[in-house]
């Protein structure tokens, strides 16, 4: 049987159909495929995609479900589809945001410049609740804190990317854009012969380079260091070490002796240079953070402040990701790189801002309402699907604690065919491209897509519902 | 390599080597059972339940021993930390955590068993189809061998793996040689079919059946079987061929200054190296069995001093 392909609803930028249903001239051969493969192949491929991620144990745990209750993110076989000279223009503009939020992060941490010109308050800085105050003054290699930044970016309905959150912390997702990959070579091999994809392979060598030039150290020891099993990214961090060639460390198998960090080996003590830690700030020292964090290493950060210890990302990356602080990002790069963005910011209205609080609430059924310090699709408001009782529970929100708060227009994300019940149909999806700061500032052409399953739905989060789609970027000329 | 890595890995191997023994006991058991005389079904039942130590933890969960309840409490019994669906459970434990030093093959391996063995498990094993989750068992254990030997660096996460699995062996063989050769010499005084059934039943759970033919042909003899599973370097299961490996591997593993480990197994190796079918029956197998197990105990204790154990 044919596929019967469902076109977009009007108003929507769709990846795959132009305005007047007509495919885009980079995915003809995407259509090709889809219209010519048989629907019972296809739905047999995704059974196969599925038992291949179980067997490879490409899961995640969810929060608040059973300790050890491990899911599948769902993975949808149409691939997303970036032209090359989209791909160019996102690649400019993500090297040129990444070091103008690295060049925020030393400065606020040293001179106070972009404060004393007066483009962000002072109070904005440092009483927020992720700046460390602990990181003033402190040489880090290179002036560089987030070596590893993840940017989620959306298509509008003009057809440009947007930025929609910078993640400076510990972005996680990589090991799906490139398991995605695999996974899609593996089932359509004839595509790729087809198309001119891109390359992502070569990302854990890209990150292991990074790595080891965030150390002064010509032959540094670098290693990943994971919560444990049961974080939600657990898979992740030890396919990187396994992809790096490092080991794999929690905790426990770290300890500190005269400021210099070391790892329990089966030889005895060894020194690390560098840590990628997947642990959030609070829990790397419980000397230094939560003192019940079971998860960190007793005297990290008076070795981190030592310098004899380099953290990637960095201590107090939080503050420049925050919500309240995105609104400014196209300033700082006007203000330290002297350039125009080239990627746009979602217009945003500030709750702190009494102008701005007034706007918010007098528009709430038509804006979306974040959280200045949440993540993952948590403790956040859509106007234009919330009921009533939502949308005055956040009034008095608002109200609360207006500074905690931003809204910004209800943005309507791109879509892109995606399989589900009913067949083919068009899924809202985003794309999180993963960028590396080292020696140059580098990523590979792609990154994570992350598709909304339910129809209509703006959520992409894979804590609710979302699913991924591999990334297509085109080489070379178009069609 | 990371202390928690190896001990990670040498657990990993050998829970999975226990899931085999486990799985080849069982199934002799099973098949002798049926074989025996009614009287003596009880006791051949119980023997996988003698050589793992688990006879009394049976007792709490089960009123009596028939071979569906043998069935349950030892391949799919949560509640029996030795039972192949724990051993498995835990070996897949131990592989997240070392998840970094796996190759995806081995990785694979032992995760695929984990998923099919759930499966395994909420479908139910009665006897009628026991014998196929026990050529599974060997199947998967076979499937994780050839993925560590076809794929895996040779560096000591490794060499900790092999150290896992050929000490869970050399425990197992001794065990198994002890409680087996016991009831084989008691049934010599009975009928001569059901001896030789006795001695073969020996034989297969060791997978030693073959062996036994290709070195003394037909006519099984007490210490012929005893001098095979012992001191015989080429055959897989015997004493002989896991403490070679057992002090070759502690020769290659980088140690700094871990020597005690390495001490005691060059020397427990060179007991059977050097021993001989008359000092075993001089001082009686079941003497010299018990001090080997001892021994081997004591070696397992020590390698995790050594390198895994890190007290602050």
């Amino acid at each position: 049987m044919v596929m019967l392909i469902q076109t977009p609803p009007e108003g929507i930028y769709d990846e795959l159909f132009d305005q007047n249903n007509r495919v885009r001239p980079s995915c003809r051969m995407l259509e090709d495929w889809l219209i010519r493969s048989d629907e019972a192949l296809l739905a047999e491929k995704r059974r196969e995609a599925d038992v291949l991620f179980q067997r490879l144990g490409i899961t995640f745990n969810v929060y608040g479900e059973d300790q050890g209750a491990e899911r599948l993110i769902p993975f949808d076989l149409i691939p997303r589809v970036i032209s090359a000279s989209d791909w160019q223009r996102l690649q400019a503009g993500l090297r040129q945001r990444v070091q103008a939020l690295n060049r925020f992060l030393f400065d606020i941490y040293h001179e106070f410049e972009i404060i004393r010109a007066g483009v962000i308050s002072a109070e904005q800085v440092f009483a927020n609740p992720q700046y460390q105050p602990g990181m003033q003054n402190l040489k880090l290699p290179r002036n560089l804190y987030s070596h590893i930044a993840g940017i989620d970016l959306i298509r509008h309905n003009d057809g440009d990317f947007y930025v929609l959150e910078d993640n400076l912390r510990c972005p996680s997702g990589v090991s799906y854009m490139l398991e995605n990959r695999r996974m899609m070579m593996r089932l359509f091999p004839e595509l790729f012969a087809k198309a001119p994809v891109a390359p992502v392979e070569h990302y854990p060598a890209l990150l292991g380079e990074t790595l080891r030039a965030a150390s002064l150290n010509p032959n540094p020891t670098v290693v990943v260091l994971t919560p444990g099993r049961f974080n939600s990214a657990y898979f992740e961090h030890a396919f990187l070490a396994r992809q790096m060639g490092i080991e794999l460390v929690e905790g426990a198998d770290l300890f500190v002796r005269r400021n210099k960090v070391y790892m329990k080996t089966t030889v005895g003590p060894q020194q690390v240079d560098v840590i990628y830690r997947r642990v959030d700030d609070d829990f790397l020292d419980p000397l230094a953070g939560n003192p019940d964090s079971m998860l960190g290493v007793p005297g990290l950060y008076a070795a981190y402040r030592t310098g004899n210890v380099v953290l990637a990302n960095a201590m107090g990356t939080g503050v420049a990701d925050d919500k309240a602080i995105y609104p400014f990002v196209p300033e700082m790069i006007r203000f330290y790189l002297g350039e125009e963005p080239i990627l746009k910011n979602v217009p945003t209205w500030q709750g702190r801002k009494p102008k701005d609080l007034k706007y918010i609430l007098d528009n709430l059924p038509d804006l979306v309402v974040k959280e200045t310090q949440g993540a993952g699709g948590y403790g956040m408001l859509i106007g234009p699907k919330a009921s009533k009782k939502e949308l005055s529970h956040f009034r008095s929100l608002l109200r609360a604690r207006p500074d905690n708060y931003i809204a910004q227009p209800t943005l309507s994300l791109s879509t892109c065919p995606t399989f589900v019940n009913e067949g083919v149909a068009p899924r809202h999806l985003d794309l999180r491209p993963f960028v590396l700061s080292g020696k140059k500032v580098q990523m590979v052409p792609g990154g994570l897509t992350r598709v909304a399953l339910k129809e209509g739905s703006l959520v992409v989060n894979s804590s609710q519902g979302g699913g991924t789609k591999d990334t297509w970027v085109l080489e070379g000329e178009e069609c | 390599m990371l202390s928690r890595a190896a001990s990670s890995l040498f657990w990993m191997a050998r829970y999975l080597e226990r899931a085999e023994t486990q799985a080849r006991l069982l199934d002799v058991s099973l098949t002798m059972a049926l074989i025996d005389v009614p009287e003596d079904r009880e006791e051949q039942l119980s023997v996988p339940l003698l050589v793992t130590g688990s006879r009394e933890t049976f007792h709490e969960l089960y009123p009596e021993i028939t071979p569906q309840n043998l069935i349950d409490f030892l391949l799919l019994d949560d509640r029996h930390p030795a039972s192949v669906f724990s051993v498995i459970r835990s070996a897949r434990d131990n592989a997240l955590h070392v998840r970094g030093n796996l190759s995806a093959d081995v990785w694979e391996s032992i995760n695929l068993a984990w998923m099919e063995l759930k499966e395994l498990r909420h479908k139910g094993v009665t006897e009628s189809n026991a014998s196929r989750v026990f050529d599974w068992t060997r199947e998967r254990s076979n499937v994780f061998r050839g993925a560590a030997y076809g794929t895996l660096l040779r560096n000591d996460a490794f060499h900790f793996l092999l150290l896992g699995t050929f000490i869970e062996r050399a425990d197992a063989t001794a065990r198994v040689l002890n409680i087996r050769h016991h009831m084989a010499t008691k049934s010599l005084e009975g009928h001569p079919t059901q001896s030789f059934f006795e001695w073969t039943a020996l034989l297969h759970s060791l997978a030693a059946f073959e062996a036994y033919q290709n070195t003394y042909g037909h006519n099984i003899e007490p210490m012929n079987v005893a001098e095979l599973l012992i001191l015989k370097p080429d055959v897989p299961r015997s004493l002989h061929a896991c403490l070679e490996e057992i002090a070759d591997l502690l020769e290659q593993i980088e140690s700094g200054e871990a020597r005690r480990a390495r001490r005691l197994a060059t020397s427990l190796y060179a007991n059977i190296r050097y021993g001989d079918r008359e000092y075993i029956a001089e001082r009686g197998l079941n003497e010299y069995l018990t001090d080997f197990l001892q021994r081997i105990q004591r070696i397992a204790g020590q390698i995790q001093k050594d390198y895994m154990g890190w007290k602050q």
